[in-house]
C-alpha cells in the first residue's frame, strides 16, 4: 500500500476584471475497493460567494461554486491524501463473452451499474475502424487475458504525443492519425470494448511519474492522468492503462470515472466579463509519502 | 365536385378529410359549405394572396426575414443568420369535429403525462431500467440524456408540450413525435388564426370555431404554477437564443402575447440561487423561465453543453436547488429522442396502469389526404397536426386548435418540407365550450419600469440610427433636389455651391470637411458625394431594422409595421443604386417612424433612452452642419442656395422664409439652428430635452454634461458670429460637441457597460 499525496493547482488569468465566474470540479477522489480516502482539501481564491458539494450521477462528487465580484484571477487547488493498494495479478477470469452476455441482459441494479459504460457517446462513438484493436476477441478467451492485450496493441500502435491532440479531438482522427494523449487512448479503449458488448469506464486521476534516476524529481511537472476499466463479470472492475501499459496500474490515484472525458472533466468554469487576454496555468504534484 | 369551378378527386381508397368514400362532403364540411358559401377558385386565390400579405406584414413586423445584414455596431459580422422562411397559410383550414377533437384532446393528455412519467422516472428511480424493459445502455447513450448532478426533482418536467398527429389512410390517428424541449407553433397558430380571422371572419363566426387565443392566458398560469414555493409576486420571463434563431418571430410574438419580457441569456444571472434580470437600476429577480432555448444549449456550465459560453451560467445548479424553475425542467429534450418514442407507451401502463389510446405512427404507413389550395385548384396533401397542451396545476389543457402542417410528396411527417400550413377549426357542437380553471390570480404587479440594460441600449441606438438615417437621406434628397432645379449650380461661385453641398453632405455622414480633390470637376464630387451620402442612409437603414429587430416587442404593432416596411426598403436598396423616389419613401417612413416614437410609446425608461439618442443624434447633427456648409466662407451667389440646403435639410427652411423674408442672413440662419428652443430642429431643442431626460434619469453626471454643452450654446454663438460675419464657428462647434460626446461615452458607461460575454474555461 502506498500513500500518495496529490496537489492539483489550476490558475486562471483573465486580464481583465471578470464580474461572475462559475465553476465546477471533479477534483475530490472517490473511495474504491483499492484506494482509501485520507483527506480532500479545495482551496479557491477568491473566496467563492456561493458552494454547492453534491455528487454526479455516476457517485463522483463535484464542487460547485461561484465568484459574484470582480477578480481577475482564479486559483484552485485541490489538496487530497489517499492509501492505494495495487490490485491482485487475477489467475483466472471468465470468458469475455459470456460477460458481455450477462452485461446484455442484466436487470436491476446491474443494469444501472453497467449501462452508462455500454453506451457509445460522442467522445467514445462505434467506428468500424475500432474492431482492428478486438480481433483477438476470439469466443472463449478470459476476458482479464484479451483486455490486456487490448492494452498492449494501443499502447504499442500509438504515438503518445501531447501536443497533437486536444480535448475536442474525434476518436476517428485519433485512429487515422495514431497519436494522442492519455485521455485519446483511454477513450479508444473505452470505445473498442463498448464495441463488442463489454462495459467500460472512463477513469480519471493521477500518475505519479519517476524522476530519471540521479535526478531530482522535478515540481509540478506531473499531470491529471486518464485510463480505463473493464467490467468482467464476477470479478468486478479491472483496471488497465493503455499509455503506460500497465493492468493493473501500478503508481494511479483515482478521482472519478464516467462514460468519457466530459463526464469527469476536472475543473470547467464560464467567467462573465470583458474579453481580454486570459491564460491558464496548470501544475500536478504526486507525492509517494513513504 | 366541390363547385362548378373547382374540381377536386383525391387519391381512392384513403381517408380523406373533406369527402368520404362516395365522393360526398363529410357533415362539418357540409356545415363549412353553408358558412363560406361554394368554394370558387378566385374567391380562394384571393383569400389566399390576402393572407400572404397579411403574414408577410406580420413577420416583417417582427423584422427578422431581412435580417441577413452584414455587422452589428459593434463591428461583429452577424455571419451565418438563419433566415426563417415565411410559410404560406392556406386559405382551406383544416376542419375537424369537436366530438373527434377530443379523442384527440384525451390522447394528447394521456401522452403528455405518460412522456412527464417517463421523463420523471429516467431521471429518478429508473424503474424502467431496473425492470429490463428500457435497456440502460439505451438511455445512457442519447446525448439528450442529461447528467444533473444531484437529485432533480423539478415541480414538472413539462409545463408545455406538444405532439404531432397524422390520420392513415384508413382513418385512424396516430402520434408522429412529442416537443419537449421548447415546442413551438404555439405563437405561430395563434399568428395563424389571427390571419384567417380576417381573411374569413364570415367562417369563424357562421361555424362557431373554437378560439384559442386564451390559450395564452392558460400558459401563463401555467407557468406561474410552477413558481417556486414562497414567492411572492412571482414574475416569469420568455428566453429566446436573440433574433438569429428561426424561431426568433414566435419569441417575439409569445412574449408580446404572455406579457412577459424577452430575454436573451447576457439580460439574465445566477446569483445566490437566484435568477437576475440585468435592468437598469441594478438586477431584478425572476421566478420562472419559459425557455425557447434547449437543453443542448442552455447552461454553459453542464457536461453536454454546445455552443461555447453561451446560454445562462449556473441557472441548471440553481433549478436543481429549487430557486429557479425553469419550463420545461432540465433534460426534457430527452423524450424527443426517436429512440425513446416506443417506450412512451410502456410508461404509460407500467408506471400510470394505463393503456395510450392514440399509437404510434409506422414508419411508411399511408396518409389521409386534406384538401390543399395548390396553383388555382385543389389537391389531396397528407396534414400533420400539431396540438398545444400546457399543464396548469394538476388540469391539463388543450388549445382547441393549432397547426397542420402539409407534406410536400414523400415528405416524412415529422419533417415536413413543404412550408404551407393549414389553420385547425375546431367546429360543431361543443367546441365553444371554454375549459375553466380556476387559479387564484397573482397579484398584480408593475414592471413597466423595469427594462433591461440590454434594451435601453439597443432602444438609444435605435434612436441614434433613426436620426442619422433620416439626416443622411434629407442632406441627399435637398442637394438633389436643387441640382435637378438647376444643373449649372456646380460652376456658379468658382464652385462655392458646390464645396458647401459637399461640406453638407460629409457632416450628414459625420464626416470631416475635405476639399474637393485637385483634378475632380465640383460637379462629379458633388455627385460622388451624394452617392456615398445614399450609401450611408442604407447603412444607417440596416442598422436601425437590427437594433428594432431585438426589442421588438417594446414597440407599438404599427411601429413594427413601418420597420418592417423599412426593412423591406432596405432589402430593395441594397442591390442597386438609390435614387430619389427611394429616398422620398423612406423619408416618409422615417417620419412616420418618429412620429410612432413619439404617440405610440409610453413614456418610460424605455422610451426615454430612444429619445435620448435621438435627441443627441440630432444635436451632433445641426452641430455638423453649421460646421460643415457654413463654417466655410460661402460668398457671392452661392451663399443662398447653400444657407437653403443647410435649412432644408434640418427642415427648417419654411419656418425661416415665414418669419425673416430676408433672402439671407447668417444671424437669423444661425439662430434659428441653434438658439431657437421654439424650432424642433433646434440645437437649443434637442438640448433642452436631452436635459429633461438627464433629470428623469436622476443622473448628475449627465446633467453636468448637459449643461456644459448649453452652456457653452449660449455663450459661444455670440462670439462665433459678429456683425453677420462668421468668426469662429469651429471653435464654437467643438466647445458643444465636446460635451456631447462626452455625454455619449458617459451613457453607455453609465446605463450599459455590463459584462455580457461569457467564456468558457476549461482546465485540465
Amino acid at each position: 500500500m502506498t500513500r500518495f499525496r496529490v496537489v492539483h493547482r489550476t490558475e486562471y488569468r483573465y486580464g481583465r476584471p471578470m464580474a461572475d465566474g462559475f465553476t465546477a470540479t471533479h477534483l475530490a477522489p472517490r473511495p474504491t475497493p483499492h484506494q482509501s480516502v485520507l483527506s480532500t482539501v479545495l482551496h479557491i481564491d477568491p473566496q467563492p460567494d456561493e458552494f454547492d458539494a453534491a455528487h454526479d450521477s455516476y457517485g463522483n462528487p463535484v464542487a460547485l461554486f461561484a465568484v459574484h465580484h470582480p477578480h481577475e484571477t482564479l486559483l484552485v487547488e485541490s489538496t487530497i491524501e489517499v492509501d492505494v493498494s495495487v490490485p491482485p495479478p487475477v489467475p483466472w477470469s471468465p470468458p469475455w463473452d459470456d460477460v458481455a452476455a450477462v452485461a446484455a441482459g442484466a436487470t436491476g441494479d446491474l443494469a444501472e451499474e453497467l449501462g452508462p459504460y455500454l453506451a457509445h457517446t460522442s467522445a467514445t462513438p462505434r467506428l468500424e475502424v475500432l474492431a482492428e484493436l478486438t480481433v483477438g476477441f476470439t469466443p472463449g478467451r478470459p476476458v482479464a487475458d484479451v483486455v490486456s492485450e487490448l492494452c498492449y496493441l494501443v499502447f504499442t500502435t500509438f504515438r503518445f504525443d501531447a501536443g497533437a491532440t486536444d480535448v475536442t479531438t474525434p476518436l476517428a482522427e485519433v485512429m487515422q492519425e495514431r497519436h494522442g494523449v492519455c485521455q485519446d487512448f483511454a477513450h479508444v479503449a473505452a470505445a473498442a470494448l463498448r464495441s463488442v458488448g463489454l462495459p467500460a469506464r472512463y477513469v480519471s486521476g493521477y500518475i505519479e511519474t519517476v524522476p530519471t534516476p540521479g535526478e531530482p524529481k522535478l515540481i509540478g511537472v506531473d499531470a491529471s492522468h486518464a485510463w480505463c476499466s473493464v467490467w468482467a463479470g464476477e470479478l468486478g472492475w479491472l483496471d488497465f492503462d493503455p499509455t503506460n501499459d500497465q493492468m493493473p496500474p501500478q503508481r494511479h490515484v483515482t478521482v472519478g470515472w464516467g462514460r468519457d472525458y466530459d463526464d469527469v472533466a476536472p475543473v470547467r468554469g464560464v467567467v462573465i466579463g470583458p474579453s481580454g487576454e486570459q491564460s491558464l496555468v496548470v501544475a500536478v504534484d504526486v507525492t509517494a509519502l513513504d | 365536385m366541390i363547385s362548378e369551378q373547382l374540381s377536386y378527386s383525391p387519391v381512392a381508397g384513403r381517408w380523406d378529410e373533406m369527402l368520404d368514400v362516395d365522393g360526398a362532403l363529410r357533415p362539418t364540411w357540409q356545415a363549412a359549405a353553408r358558412a363560406l358559401g361554394p368554394f370558387d377558385p378566385r374567391d380562394l386565390l384571393d383569400r389566399q394572396r390576402q393572407a400572404d400579405r397579411l403574414l408577410d406584414a406580420e413577420g416583417t413586423g417582427h423584422l427578422v426575414h431581412e435580417l441577413s445584414l452584414a455587422t452589428d455596431r459593434h463591428g461583429n459580422s452577424a455571419a451565418a443568420r438563419s433566415v426563417s422562411r415565411p410559410w404560406r397559410l392556406d386559405p382551406i383550414p383544416f376542419l375537424i369535429d369537436a366530438v373527434d377533437f377530443q379523442h384527440l384532446t384525451q390522447g394528447a393528455v394521456e401522452r403528455m403525462q405518460a412522456v412527464d412519467a417517463l421523463l420523471a422516472d429516467c431521471y429518478g428511480p429508473r424503474t424502467l431500467v431496473a425492470e429490463g424493459v428500457l435497456p440502460a445502455s439505451l438511455l445512457h447513450s442519447l446525448p439528450s440524456f442529461r447528467q444533473v448532478a444531484g437529485s432533480h426533482r423539478p415541480p414538472a418536467w413539462l409545463v408545455h408540450y406538444a405532439v404531432d398527429l397524422v390520420r392513415d389512410a384508413r382513418g385512424a390517428w396516430h402520434v408522429v413525435h412529442d416537443l419537449t424541449d421548447a415546442p413551438s407553433g404555439f405563437g405561430y397558430s395563434l399568428l395563424n388564426r389571427s390571419v384567417l380571422a380576417r381573411v374569413m371572419p364570415e367562417g369563424l363566426r357562421g361555424l362557431g370555431v373554437a378560439a384559442i387565443h386564451d390559450h395564452a392566458d392558460f400558459l401563463r398560469q401555467a407557468l406561474a404554477a410552477v413558481t417556486p414555493s414562497g414567492r411572492i409576486s412571482p414574475r416569469s420571463v420568455v428566453l429566446t437564443p436573440g433574433p438569429a434563431d428561426a424561431t426568433y418571430v414566435e419569441h417575439s410574438y409569445l412574449a408580446t402575447r404572455l406579457g412577459l419580457h424577452l430575454v436573451e441569456g447576457a439580460d439574465v444571472v445566477m446569483r445566490a440561487g437566484r435568477l437576475w434580470l440585468r435592468v437598469l437600476d441594478g438586477l431584478e429577480p425572476i421566478d420562472v423561465v419559459y425557455r425557447r432555448v434547449g437543453d443542448a444549449h442552455l447552461d454553459p456550465l453542464e457536461p453536454g453543453h454546445h455552443g461555447g459560453g453561451s446560454g445562462v451560467p449556473g441557472v441548471v445548479w440553481g433549478a436543481r436547488a429549487g430557486g429557479i424553475t425553469l419550463a420545461n425542467a432540465y433534460g426534457s429534450a430527452l423524450a424527443e429522442a426517436p429512440e425513446l418514442a416506443p417506450f412512451v407507451h410502456e410508461a404509460s401502463t407500467r408506471l400510470l396502469q394505463r393503456e395510450l389510446s392514440l399509437p404510434l405512427w409506422t414508419e411508411g404507413a399511408q396518409l389521409a389526404s386534406s384538401p390543399v389550395f395548390v396553383d388555382g385548384g385543389l389537391e389531396g396533401r397528407p396534414v400533420v397536426l400539431r396540438l398545444q397542451v400546457a399543464r396548469v396545476g394538476d388540469e391539463f389543457v388543450v388549445m382547441p386548435g393549432g397547426a397542420g402542417r402539409v407534406l410536400a410528396e414523400g415528405d416524412h411527417p415529422a419533417r415536413p418540407t413543404a412550408q404551407v400550413v393549414k389553420d385547425v377549426w375546431v367546429t360543431g357542437s361543443g367546441a365553444r365550450v371554454r375549459h375553466h380553471v380556476p387559479l387564484g390570480a397573482p397579484p398584480q404587479v408593475d414592471f413597466g419600469g423595469s427594462v433591461p440594460k440590454r434594451v435601453a441600449d439597443a432602444l438609444y441606438w435605435l434612436g441614434r440610427a433613426a436620426e442619422r438615417a433620416e439626416v443622411t437621406a434629407r442632406a441627399a434628397r435637398v442637394i438633389t433636389t436643387q441640382l435637378e432645379q438647376d444643373p449649372m449650380l456646380p460652376t456658379i461661385a468658382d464652385g462655392a455651391w458646390a464645396a458647401g453641398a459637399v461640406a453638407l453632405l460629409r457632416a450628414a455622414q459625420s464626416l470631416p470637411t475635405a476639399p474637393i480633390a485637385f483634378g475632380v470637376s465640383a460637379g462629379d464630387a458633388v455627385l460622388a458625394e451624394l452617392n456615398s451620402t445614399s450609401n450611408a442612409a442604407a447603412a444607417q437603414l440596416a442598422a436601425l431594422v437590427q437594433e428594432a429587430a431585438s426589442v421588438r416587442e417594446y414597440l407599438s404593432t404599427t411601429t413594427g409595421r413601418v420597420l418592417g416596411r423599412l426593412a423591406r426598403v432596405h432589402a430593395d436598396l441594397a442591390d442597386g443604386s438609390v435614387g430619389v423616389d427611394d429616398l422620398d419613401g423612406f423619408l416618409v417612413d422615417l417620419a412616420a417612424l418618429s412620429g410612432l416614437m413619439m404617440e405610440s410609446t409610453v413614456r418610460g425608461p424605455a422610451w426615454r433612452f430612444l429619445d435620448l439618442g435621438r435627441r443627441l443624434e440630432r444635436a451632433l447633427a445641426v452641430l455638423g452642419a453649421v460646421e460643415g456648409a457654413l463654417g466655410l466662407a460661402v460668398t457671392g451667389f452661392a451663399q443662398q442656395p447653400v444657407a437653403d440646403a443647410v435649412l432644408k435639410a434640418h427642415e427648417s427652411l419654411v419656418a425661416y422664409r415665414r418669419r425673416y423674408r430676408s433672402e439671407f442672413d447668417l444671424d437669423a440662419v444661425l439662430d434659428l439652428l441653434l438658439r431657437d428652443d421654439g424650432n424642433p430642429r433646434s440645437l437649443a431643442y434637442q438640448l433642452d430635452r436631452l436635459r429633461e431626460h438627464v433629470s428623469g434619469l436622476a443622473w448628475p453626471e449627465g446633467a453636468s454634461l448637459v449643461l456644459a454643452a448649453s452652456t457653452q450654446a449660449l455663450a459661444g454663438i455670440d462670439d462665433a458670429v459678429v456683425n453677420g460675419r462668421v468668426v469662429s464657428v469651429d471653435a464654437f462647434v467643438l466647445s458643444v460637441r465636446g460635451p456631447l460626446l462626452d455625454l455619449a461615452a458617459a451613457i453607455s458607461q453609465r446605463w450599459f457597460a455590463d459584462p455580457v460575454n461569457p467564456t468558457l474555461m476549461r482546465g485540465f
